[in-house]
């Protein structure tokens, strides 16, 4: 009785019915759920078993989704361009590095500390955008992105300067509890930051179904009908900012556990900050699910690339890829998913209705 | 009670207020009524913090509007719609309304980014409190769909749920009827008026729809030039013979 009823938009042209509508939290529901479930089980269990090299792809790819979910958070959700987050992302690396180094921390208590860290930092860089907005934002955030490898080079007692910074293997030793050897060093990395993604895509999850993210989404698309709202936009834009640097500076503080060794020409530049953006488009913005695809074609696009080619050939593909997905999929991979499925399948939500008894006049 | 005094605004060379003053008595409907560019919506502006007034006073139930910030107006109890509309596209209807809400159940990050069950059960509260609006409007057969490509006249409807989610004491509709049919108007002026019976709130109605501003005003106050011609009764109003000059012309 209460059937949604299909409308243009969502009506194929092509085929008679419209498409089959499913209840969320009903049995087709759950079903499907469970069977990505197990599906996305099956794969984290197939890359514990992989190579090394092939399991440090993977986990490339997790910690890249991880720092895409960062930016997610405030170019996706909010709509707050970000062109350097890479300087949140070197900027958890080298509050692991440091720590772990210069004052023997254990590597896993510094990932509070660079999430402490980048939110902090994220909240003053994100300052400006109570003022500024689109590309002068951006601006601002490209300047932090060009400004973070010379502050690194600038406090070289503390970094390591141009010359980089290694963190020594056995400053990097799984912990005890854990059950893996010094020699299976890779395979804890990739379970960490598998279970870090799995925590963050998680708590992104929570915040965008719920009504938080809807009034991040609101303040994105009308600001004047969200602050008559009483959305107090200045605050959520800030807070979003910090949050996002923070997620982000947790897959740079995975990276420096990853990698070993740091340095700030190499991994943190503004093209990192870039390729991160150019993971989000592809991806899907705006989606909980694209960040990890993006990750996938960060990772793997320029690998394969550079199979077919030298130097600037991977380069070549890897933006032609990039406009071929924004020619088909203006909403990126999982925009246009969804999109697809949307035409056969639609979840709608189950009606709100006050339980008995609780009337309210 | 709404209180508006020797309101100002100018935009450069233009003055849209000049020394408008009315008052809205609680629970009254007061239709505002003008020729396009008499200074109605600046006026709305004015009131809900968008524009910043250069001389003069707003005040609400004691309270100095004019203090406040834009987000705060509607914890003051007073919310708008939008003559062309400001919605969020990409979000349902269902969602749109609910945004609405934001005042009186405000989410909060910690508690959202962990799903807290006080943060579910707020929801589950809010929406519940959304779909009673929405089915009250007609529109819970397109609370799923995205506003986006919805018609004019029920996306006005939307603005109303969202306006209405929050409890308003004060509701500031700036031409409610746009868009809509004729019959519609009629019903729209029994929506409005029954709402007010249910809800209990004043309103001040923007509208060219001289029908209904006429039908459902308990007052009217017309303008011309950002300035008050005519205040009182719809009859009263009606008669005024500056009324009838600023919308048709001075006879010679």
């Amino acid at each position: 009785m209460l059937e949604p009823k299909t409308t243009p938009a969502q009506a194929p042209a092509s085929t008679k019915r419209g498409p089959r509508v499913i209840r969320r939290g009903g049995r087709e529901h759950t079903v499907l759920l469970g069977i990505g479930a197990v599906l996305a089980v099956l794969v984290i269990l197939w890359g514990g078993q992989l190579d090394p090299f092939n399991q440090g792809q993977l986990t490339r790819v997790a910690i890249f989704a991880i720092a895409i979910v960062g930016l997610n958070i405030a170019t996706g959700y909010i709509g707050l361009l970000s062109v350097g987050h890479s300087a949140f992302f070197g900027l958890g690396a080298y509050t692991t590095g440091v720590l772990v180094v210069k004052y023997e921390w254990d590597p896993l208590m510094t990932i509070p500390a660079a999430l402490v860290v980048c939110l902090v930092v994220g909240l003053l860089v994100g300052l400006p955008a109570l003022r500024i907005r689109g590309l002068y934002l951006a601006m601002v955030t490209l300047a932090f992105g060009v400004a973070f490898p010379e502050i690194v080079a600038h406090f070289d007692d503390l970094t390591g300067g141009a010359e980089g910074m290694t963190i020594r293997r056995q400053q990097l030793r799984p912990p005890e509890w854990s059950g893996f050897t010094l020699g299976e060093r890779s395979q804890w990395v990739y379970w960490l930051c598998v279970v870090v993604l799995l925590i963050v895509m998680w708590i992104a999850h929570n915040m965008v179904r719920g009504r938080y993210g809807m009034a991040m989404i609101a303040v994105r698309e009308n600001e004047i009908a969200a602050a008559s709202s009483g959305i107090n936009i200045a605050v959520m834009k800030v807070t979003a900012f910090g949050v996002s640097g923070a997620v982000t500076g947790v897959a740079g503080s995975l990276f420096a556990m990853y990698i070993g060794s740091l340095f700030a020409e190499g991994s943190f530049t503004l093209l990192a900050g870039i390729t991160l953006l150019i993971g989000l488009v592809i991806g899907g913005e705006a989606t909980r699910s694209g960040p990890l695809v993006g990750a996938l074609a960060v990772v793997f696009v320029p690998y394969y690339a550079a199979e077919l080619g030298q130097g600037q050939v991977a380069a070549v593909l890897f933006a032609v890829v990039l406009i071929f997905v924004i020619f088909v999929a203006p909403a990126g991979i999982v925009g246009g998913i969804a999109k697809a499925v949307r035409k056969v399948v639609v979840v709608t939500p189950r009606i709100p209705r006050k339980p008995e008894g609780t009337q309210q006049s | 009670m709404l209180e508006i005094s020797d309101l100002v605004m100018r935009f450069g060379g233009v003055t849209a207020l000049d020394r408008v003053g009315f008052t809205v008595a609680d629970n009254e409907i007061c239709g505002l009524i003008g020729p396009n560019g008499a200074g109605k919506t600046s006026l709305f502006n004015c009131i809900t913090r968008i524009y910043r007034p250069e001389e003069g006073a707003v005040r609400f139930n004691g309270t100095d509007l004019l203090s406040l910030r834009r987000h705060q107006i509607v914890r003051h109890g007073i919310v708008r719609t939008f003559q062309n509309l400001a919605l969020f596209p990409t979000l349902s209807v269902l969602d749109n309304t609910v945004v609405g809400a934001h005042s009186t159940s405000t989410p909060h990050l910690v508690p959202s980014l962990l799903g807290w069950p006080t943060t579910r059960a707020a929801r589950r509260r809010v929406e519940a409190d959304a779909w009673e609006l929405l089915e009250r409007l007609e529109l819970t057969d397109l609370a799923f769909h995205p506003a986006a490509g919805l018609p004019f006249g029920t996306l006005k409807r939307v603005e109303l749920a969202r306006a209405l989610i929050s409890r308003p004491s004060l509701l500031l509709l700036d031409e409610p009827a746009g868009g809509l049919t004729h019959s519609e108007v009629n019903e729209l002026g029994q929506l409005i008026l029954g709402l007010r019976d249910d809800y209990g709130f004043s309103a001040l109605l923007v509208e060219h729809h001289m029908g209904l501003v006429m039908g459902i005003s308990d007052h009217v106050v017309a303008m011309d030039f950002g300035r008050t011609i005519a205040d009182g009764s719809p009859a009263e109003v009606q008669r005024d013979p500056a009324v009838a000059e600023a919308y048709l012309g001075r006879t010679a």
